[in-house]
């Protein structure tokens, strides 16, 4: 039995790949972007357990700006992806200008609370 | 007729005035005597004669005298009184216990003697003073290991001490000496006790272990109230308005038979060519009448550290400098005092910051603290009782405000990655949007 899991988690990872390849080229430079910004989310988590919350709005207006950037750009991700039949009708460009103006009314706040 | 009268007995009140008792100048210089019997006068003339070398005038009256007076017109008439009278029982005139209690409240001295007849009265004002003489009207302090050797046969009433309190302040620091050894001090008379809870009065001089109270004529018939060193001869009250008194338990003390006469103390070999009388009779009239240990301050002065003007508020977490300057009367001038324990609080219900104060040694005291962490409203205190000087009780207020808002600091160090990961994100957000619009 363990071979045979072990067998198939390897498989699993192969037609993950292989899949993941075939992908567009924009798509893939938008998860690159949001593994960026998670990564960076969890560098800060990592820095306010070691050094404690002391000024707790700032670490909440970094995290924030990190995690808000990934969700927009996972929106964007969805609404651009041609595989994506919801959103068929819907111009590329006009979830390009949302992603824009969402980002800016984000990181207003972002600096309004970052003290 | 009447009024040229009225004007020329009122013209010799106006020297009185101009040389009058006042803060500036804390040695007054009128001194009442009250006697018991003029012959005092001469037989205790080298005492007085060192009152009036430095300056006093004594004014001699017998305690009986229906003219004698402390006040008139509202105003006193004397500085200093001293009571040579121990077995008056009542003054003449307008002098009463209360009278004399009134005096010394308005913050004049007083010296007293008692000796072994002395009077209810003069035992009352003792009382008041803080000092209880042995109940016995007839007891003397008696010791049969430290009197004082003599030709005649004595009942050894006549007492040797040299118990002095150790105080360069009110003895002076010229040790009483006359030959090597320090010279003892002849006593004979009664003596009294001190409550030990009164923080204002101190003995003096005080009788060896082996003294004690009694009647010399009549034997012992039950255990003397009064024994050892419990025992005091002299005693000095500093009160809290700064008036000094002087009690002793001996008028022969203050004799210029006691003063020339040589002692032996009884099993010491060494015989002294002179008593300590004299010598210790004058520091302690000096220290009585405010020659010695007598301090004034002034000058409260305190600022931001930088400035030089008083703020009327501080901040917390301010650099202040604080100073004062406390001089000591010399008798004839004040000069600047000298000590290395001065200290300033800087208090609101429990003192925050308590610092030493440094001098320059010209009176100028000075340090400088930080403003703690806590706001509301503080004093600079200093509270300041030391043995044999006068107490020094200074308070000045001062409100402290917390930080405006402004005042905090603009960028915590402690936050620059969360400020650093929200610029990436902005630079993050604009490159991503250059790639994606010109990429394929």
């Amino acid at each position: 039995m363990v071979k045979s899991t072990s067998k198939d988690t390897q498989a699993l990872f192969h037609s993950l790949r292989s899949a993941y390849a075939a992908t567009p080229t924009n798509l893939k430079i938008i998860d690159l972007y949001v593994v960026f910004s998670v990564f960076t989310a969890l560098i800060q988590v990592v820095y306010m357990a070691v050094v404690g919350s002391f000024p707790f709005n700032s670490f909440l207006s970094g995290v924030l700006s990190c995690i808000g950037t990934a969700v927009l750009a996972v929106c964007l991700r969805i609404q651009v992806n041609k595989e994506n039949k919801e959103f068929k009708d819907l111009p590329p460009e006009r979830a390009f200008a949302d992603f824009v103006l969402c980002n800016l009314v984000l990181h207003l706040v972002i600096m309004n609370f970052l003290g | 007729m009447s009024k040229l009268l009225i004007f020329l007995t009122l013209i010799p009140l106006l020297p009185i005035l101009t040389t009058s008792f006042s803060p500036e100048n804390p040695s007054g210089r009128r001194v009442l005597v009250l006697l018991d019997d003029l012959a005092l006068k001469s037989s205790h003339s080298v005492f007085f004669n060192s009152l009036q070398s430095r300056g006093f005038d004594l004014d001699f009256k017998l305690a009986d005298d229906p003219k004698i007076g402390l006040h008139r017109y509202g105003q006193y008439l004397y500085d200093g009184l001293i009571l040579f009278c121990p077995t008056t029982e009542r003054f003449g005139g307008s002098i009463d216990l209360a009278a004399i209690l009134d005096f010394v409240d308005s913050g004049h001295d007083l010296i007293i003697a008692a000796d072994s007849n002395a009077s209810d009265l003069i035992r009352e004002i003792a009382t008041e003073s803080g000092v209880d003489f042995d109940e016995d009207p007839a007891a003397l302090v008696i010791d049969h290991s430290s009197y004082a050797v003599s030709n005649t046969e004595g009942d050894h009433t006549l007492i040797a001490s040299d118990e002095y309190i150790k105080s360069d302040v009110i003895l002076g620091s010229k040790k009483i000496e006359a030959s090597a050894d320090i010279a003892p001090v002849l006593f004979q008379g009664i003596g009294h006790s001190l409550n030990p809870s009164n923080s204002l009065v101190l003995k003096v001089l005080s009788a060896s272990p082996s003294a004690y109270s009694s009647n010399p004529k009549s034997k012992l018939s039950n255990p003397p109230s009064l024994t050892g060193s419990a025992i005091s001869l002299v005693s000095i009250v500093q009160a809290r308005n700064n008036a000094r008194i002087l009690i002793s338990g001996s008028l022969s003390m203050f004799s210029n038979r006691f003063f020339r006469s040589e002692v032996q103390k009884a099993g010491s070999p060494t015989k002294h060519e002179k008593s300590g009388n004299e010598q210790f009779l004058t520091e302690l009239s000096k220290w009585v009448f405010h020659e010695r240990g007598h301090l004034k301050a002034m000058n409260v002065r305190h600022h931001k550290a930088g400035e030089a003007d008083e703020p009327t508020i501080y901040r917390v977490n301010d650099d202040l400098e604080y100073s004062v300057e406390i001089y000591e009367w010399s008798g004839a001038s004040w000069e600047p005092y000298v000590a290395d324990d001065v200290q300033v609080q800087f208090y609101m219900m429990s003192p925050y910051v308590l610092k030493n104060l440094s001098t320059d040694k010209k009176g100028s005291y000075f340090t400088a603290f930080k403003v703690p962490d806590v706001y509301g409203v503080f004093q600079f205190k200093i509270e300041y009782q030391r043995l044999g000087y006068t107490s020094l009780s200074l308070s000045k207020q001062i409100p402290v405000r917390p930080f405006k808002h402004n005042e905090y600091e603009r960028f915590i160090p402690a936050a620059y990655p969360y400020y650093g990961a929200a610029f990436s994100m902005m630079t993050g957000f604009f490159i991503f949007t250059a790639v994606h619009l010109y990429s394929k």
